[in-house]
């Protein structure tokens, strides 16, 4: 059992459903401050939807009914005193395929910091070289900050949907299979940023992707039907599984 | 028997005679309102534009009284009409609840099914006497030296009331277009900004509008299409005088009503026909121009953002 102090997000007894479907089922993990932590499992084993528990992405779903706690720096998130915009300040979320919005490169990135009320254009600006610069994207694009993020790459945008995340400062990130639709160059430079990421946030990652996830993980756990089989440390999980469907899993039995 | 090949080409070919019926229907119709309209064409030239006096007695035809007419009440009604759509389709799509969004979807649609006659009767019945006793009195008594809000005649008649009965008839096309077009929007776009921190006001500013203002410009367009052509309920409304309006409580005529009103007749005069199909015949160009520059400013101003596909590939 890790610290108390260690641990960043603490999901007690997390259930979710979905009009009669129960799609997440009694989850209880924790994770450690600047880890880098892979979520693993077959389409629709519920790991994506757990994922959007933790920064309250489902709010808004019609139907959607959440039981148990998640703790974020010991703070039940789902509590009714919590404002969601400051909760979602504090974990950047990176997601499928690039997403950036219909505005400039600049923009992209300017948008976090505006919408939580930031308007000084000096900190703007150097906060927004800062993050490209984090995001291993500012050479590339820093002779047309102000062209549309449409007229970037695949994976140049999906770093610039990096570099958006980061922007708010946030201490926790969450990706949902960030390399899922790249080639494998980009998806690899992604993979490298994942790691050197790790000191600065709490790094939660859902992927397909078994080989991916062994080269950047600390922790990995494994869904299934919208439970947790198994949650262990990467070198335990990857080489000696305890549960035969983990291991058949990782084995690409599924 | 044919072969498979064989067969294709010869759906290919029936289906090539219906597209090419359409398009040749299209173009007779064109050249036939050019011959007809020709004679007044080459009689009163471009003057035909700017002439105020409609006499056919006399053989003098100018359309500037019907063109300001058309103008102002698309021009209206595109204005009362704009803002409410736009909140109804952002209503609709971004905050209704689900079970309802279903049954005020229908009705909105329901509303651009009703025939443009019923309008016009429903505005006979109530828009014009609401203007009569409440609204032109009020400006009346408040607004009289601004001269385009001046009451001439306190009859309830006229551009006004034409002009929000044309609104409530392009009101569901530009609603439900707007509905469309942000229902289109990526759900990973909005989730992108929703986990920033954004409220539903931030993503429907800063993403879904940015997105969809391509289907909104072309909801406008035919909504612009539908008001410059309407006619019946126009003709019922507007009062029917050949004058340049002055005002929003004038009087007027538009294009499409002078000739569902004297069309029969005038066909008895060939120059005065002539005149009344060159007046279809701008009728015609205006919509053409309007649905080409429209499509090509859009390109223009937006076609940066909206070139690439969205997830734009290596």
């Amino acid at each position: 059992m890790a610290e108390q102090d260690e641990i960043k997000v603490n999901v007690k007894n997390l259930n979710f459903y979905y009009g009669n479907y129960h799609l997440l089922k009694n989850i209880n993990l924790y994770f450690k401050k600047n880890s880098v932590c892979t979520l693993l499992g077959p389409s629709g084993c519920g790991k994506s939807t757990f994922l959007r528990t933790l920064n309250r992405m489902n709010d808004y779903t019609e139907g959607a009914k959440l039981t148990g706690e998640v703790l974020i720096d010991g703070k039940n998130i789902y509590d009714k005193s919590v404002d969601v915009v400051e909760l979602r300040r504090n974990i950047g979320m990176v997601f499928q395929s690039p997403n950036p919005f219909p505005k400039s490169i600049f923009d992209n990135i300017a948008f976090g910091l505006k919408i939580h009320g930031i308007k000084n254009r000096e900190f703007i600006a150097e906060r927004v070289e800062k993050c490209l610069r984090y995001a291993g994207l500012y050479d590339e694009v820093k002779d047309k900050l102000h062209k549309s993020a449409f007229s970037l790459s695949g994976g140049q945008q999906q770093r610039l949907c990096i570099a958006r995340a980061i922007a708010t400062n946030p201490s926790i990130l969450l990706m949902d299979e960030p390399t899922a639709y790249l080639d494998p160059a980009s998806a690899s430079i992604i993979l490298d940023l994942i790691t050197t990421f790790k000191k600065y946030y709490t790094i939660i990652i859902v992927s397909h992707n078994i080989q991916q996830a062994g080269r950047i993980s600390d922790y990995s756990g494994f869904f299934l039907d919208g439970e947790l089989i198994e949650f262990d440390e990467a070198g335990n999980f990857f080489t000696r599984p305890k549960d035969k469907r983990t291991e058949n899993f990782i084995t690409s039995r599924y | 028997m044919f072969n498979l090949k064989y067969k294709d080409d010869l759906y290919k070919f029936i289906l090539s005679i219906f597209v090419l019926s359409v398009i040749s229907v299209f173009l007779i119709a064109v050249a036939v309102i050019l011959f007809y309209s020709y004679p007044a064409i080459i009689r009163y030239g471009f003057s035909f534009l700017w002439v105020k006096e409609w006499n056919p007695p006399k053989e003098v035809f100018g359309a500037l009284t019907f063109l300001a007419g058309t103008f102002m009440v698309t021009f209206l009604a595109l204005l009362f009409a704009i803002p409410f759509s736009f909140g109804i389709g952002i209503f609709l799509q971004e905050y209704c609840p689900l079970f309802l969004r279903g049954i005020f979807t229908v009705i909105i649609e329901m509303l651009a099914g009703i025939p443009s006659v019923v309008f016009g009767v429903w505005g006979v019945l109530t828009i014009v006497p609401w203007l009569r006793e409440s609204v032109e009195p009020f400006f009346d008594r408040h607004f009289s030296s601004i001269p385009f809000l001046k009451v001439e005649e306190n009859i309830g008649y006229g551009i006004l009331a034409a002009s929000i009965v044309v609104a409530f008839m392009i009101l569901p096309i530009i609603s439900s277009i707007t509905k469309d077009s942000l229902e289109s929007v990526p759900k990973i776009a909005k989730d992108g900004a929703l986990a920033m921190g954004a409220t539903r006001l931030d993503v429907i500013k800063d993403v879904s509008l940015p997105y969809a203002l391509n289907g909104i410009y072309g909801g406008i367009i035919l909504g612009f299409g539908r008001a410059v052509g309407e006619t019946i309920a126009v003709v019922l409304l507007i009062g029917n005088q050949a004058i340049v309006p002055k005002s929003l409580f004038s009087v007027g005529y538009t294009i499409s009503a002078v000739l569902a009103n004297t069309f029969t007749f005038a066909v008895i005069s060939p120059i005065y026909a002539s005149a009344e199909v060159e007046l279809a015949l701008i009728l015609l160009a205006v919509s053409l121009i309007i649905n080409i520059v429209g499509r090509n400013i859009l390109n223009k101003v937006i076609g940066g953002r909206f070139n690439r596909s969205q997830f734009g590939g290596g």
